[in-house]
């Protein structure tokens, strides 16, 4: 059995179904994405698999345990999430941050062990922000915020690693940064990780396993190879796309092909 | 300087300057009294001054220190609550909720009542200050999400209806208006060490669990959602929370009347020096609005000496300028 068994799960806000009928069972150390366009339920279904939304129904199974009757400490304990990039309503610093992920581990009115201390130290520098730990928060770039998020995820020291589009508002080469991070995470420290992402390309080389999200339910869910094909994009994204092979990781990759216009003309 | 010796430098200076309060506020008075009447009731037990000294001075200081120490923290637990820098003790609508019930109270001629030793008025004020916060906060949860937002509007909403039925009640019987002015605009002119007696445990309690949450707060203001998956229990830290603020402010509110500002400015001063760990916020706020309204009641009962202003015109005078530095300085 896997470390993440999920059966028959539905949830919403309380008025209707957003996701429905998903299944997904994740073997420890896989990296798996859930793709899908916007409003397909993306966010909806990565919070209500760590038992953060209040209507939900089904079955989730983590380490063999039911979820739904967890403590939030004990589910803090398993799963870690990095949440989409927003803005923190008080200056806290990177240091104090990433410390606040400790809490699981920590007393309540114990500050931080020489144990906090040294976990804290190792993450900052696996995600390559050391020398940013005295800093705002809400003075950093978005590349360092997200990389500040995941350090915060790291730091709590769970197995499973949740993200909620760790791509989104970051330039090109940063979104590639945080994929490269992941897949170290995943091979080196052993995590199970499952990401949510709307880029296709971006994914493709470093998840071993893609879920298809279109409007709330699993259209299709295998290995990258097998998932990527012109039916898969054209069913989920409505778009017409063309794959070929990247030349440089001999993965396959999808390109947009444009609709035809007469009016468009094409400069050099 | 680093964090941790900058929160105690802070503390020490808040400390003298308290002690300079307490000992200004012994000394300045509508009776003239020296120095040396002062050392001679503390050290030769004089009792010529002991009821002035005693009785009126400090213990008038005292209450002014609990007070504005609970309105402090109440502000420092709802801004972080609210995740709004802006939330203040009276935002959920306690404030007037509690100056309905003490002018209800007048105005139905038991303002010279008393049960159980404490004065009706306050125990009314205590009352519907209370329930009007429960009130709001049951209406905020019969939607299948709770929201923070929803929360806040009811109670800006139910604060109002409330403060209307004030304006009311007063319309009706112009007589009590002067008593009204009270409670609307705050004073310690009836501090009594009763007062004294009911509001420092409830300060002592309301501080303990805060301190024991703190760390919840933190995490709190990074949202509900991620406060959760880190591990918090957020609607238990919430219930308690809200509960804890409003207690603060419905006991402040019952013996000194409403005096604004405190709880909203006084959090801002203690983040910009200390930083936003409410670990630290909320003891240091505590101590800090209590000196501020130490010195404010200090300013209130001398600048126009004999006559006293009511408080809340002084806090206001101060806290209304830093505010609007604040607000522009968020940009």
């Amino acid at each position: 059995m896997g470390i993440l068994e999920v059966k028959n799960l539905r949830a919403g806000y309380g008025s209707g179904d957003v996701v429905r009928d998903i299944d997904i069972s994740l073997e420890k150390g896989e990296f798996a994405c859930i793709i899908g366009p916007n409003g397909s339920g993306k966010s909806t279904l990565i919070k209500a698999l760590q038992g953060l939304l209040k209507d939900v129904t089904g079955e989730i199974r983590v380490d063999g345990e039911d979820l739904f009757r967890l403590t939030r400490h004990e589910v803090a304990g398993k799963i870690a999430f990095v949440p989409q990039i927003a803005d923190l309503t008080f200056e806290f610093s990177v240091l104090e941050v990433v410390a606040m992920g400790r809490y699981v581990h920590q007393g309540r009115l114990a500050g931080l062990s020489a144990a906090d201390r040294h976990v804290i130290r190792d993450v900052l520098e696996m995600v390559e922000v050391s020398h940013l730990q005295e800093k705002k928060v809400a003075h950093l770039s978005g590349g360092e915020r997200q990389r500040v998020l995941i350090a915060r995820a790291l730091a709590q020291d769970t197995p499973l690693l949740f993200l909620d589009e760790p791509s989104s508002h970051l330039d090109l080469n940063y979104g590639l940064e945080v994929f490269e991070i992941l897949e170290r995470l995943q091979t080196e420290k052993g995590k199970t990780i499952l990401a949510t992402e709307h880029n296709i390309n971006l994914v493709i080389p470093y998840a071993r396993k893609i879920v298809f999200l279109k409007e709330g339910r699993i259209q299709a869910q295998g290995g990258p190879v097998a998932m990527i094909t012109r039916e898969n994009i054209k069913d989920v994204f409505k778009a017409d796309v063309d794959i070929r092979e990247n030349r440089h990781s001999k993965l396959p990759e999808i390109s947009l092909i444009p609709r035809p216009s007469e009016k468009r003309q094409i400069k050099e | 300087m680093k964090p941790g010796r900058k929160r105690v430098a802070f503390a020490i200076v808040l400390l003298l300057i308290l002690a300079v309060s307490l000992l200004l506020s012994l000394m300045i008075g509508a009776v003239r009294t020296s120095p040396a009447d002062l050392w001679d009731f503390f050290f030769h037990k004089d009792q010529t001054y002991r009821t002035i000294f005693f009785d009126l001075r400090l213990c008038r200081a005292l209450l002014a220190f609990l007070v504005g120490a609970s309105l402090a923290l109440s502000g420092a637990i709802l801004q972080g609550y609210f995740q709004n820098p802006m939330a203040d003790p009276f935002v959920v609508g306690v404030s007037s909720g509690a100056s309905f019930g003490a002018v209800l109270c007048l105005s139905m001629g038991l303002g010279a009542a008393s049960a159980f030793g404490f004065s009706l008025q306050s125990l009314f004020a205590f009352g519907v200050g209370f329930s009007l916060v429960s009130l709001v906060y049951l209406l905020s949860q019969t939607q299948a999400v709770f929201k923070v937002e929803t929360l806040l509007l009811t109670g800006i909403a139910a604060g109002a209806v409330a403060s209307s039925l004030t304006s009311f009640l007063l319309f009706l019987r112009s007589d009590s208006f002067e008593q009204a002015v009270f409670w609307l605009l705050g004073s310690f002119t009836l501090a009594d060490w009763r007062q004294v007696g009911m509001v420092a445990p409830y300060l002592a309690l309301c501080l303990l669990v805060a301190q024991w949450l703190a760390k919840d707060m933190n995490l709190l203001v990074l949202g509900d959602e991620m406060a959760q998956s880190l591990g918090s229990p957020v609607a238990r830290v919430r219930r308690t929370f809200l509960a804890v603020s409003t207690l603060l402010a419905a006991v402040s509110v019952s013996v000194s009347g409403i005096i604004g500002f405190v709880g909203l400015i006084v959090p801002h001063w203690v983040r910009i020096i200390v930083g936003p760990d409410h670990r630290h916020l909320f003891g240091l706020s505590a101590l800090t609005g209590g000196t501020f309204l130490v010195l404010c009641d200090l300013l209130a009962r001398t600048v126009l000496s004999p006559t006293e202003l009511p408080i809340g015109i002084i806090t206001a005078l101060f806290g209304a300028p830093f505010f609007i530095y604040l607000l522009h300085r968020r940009r």
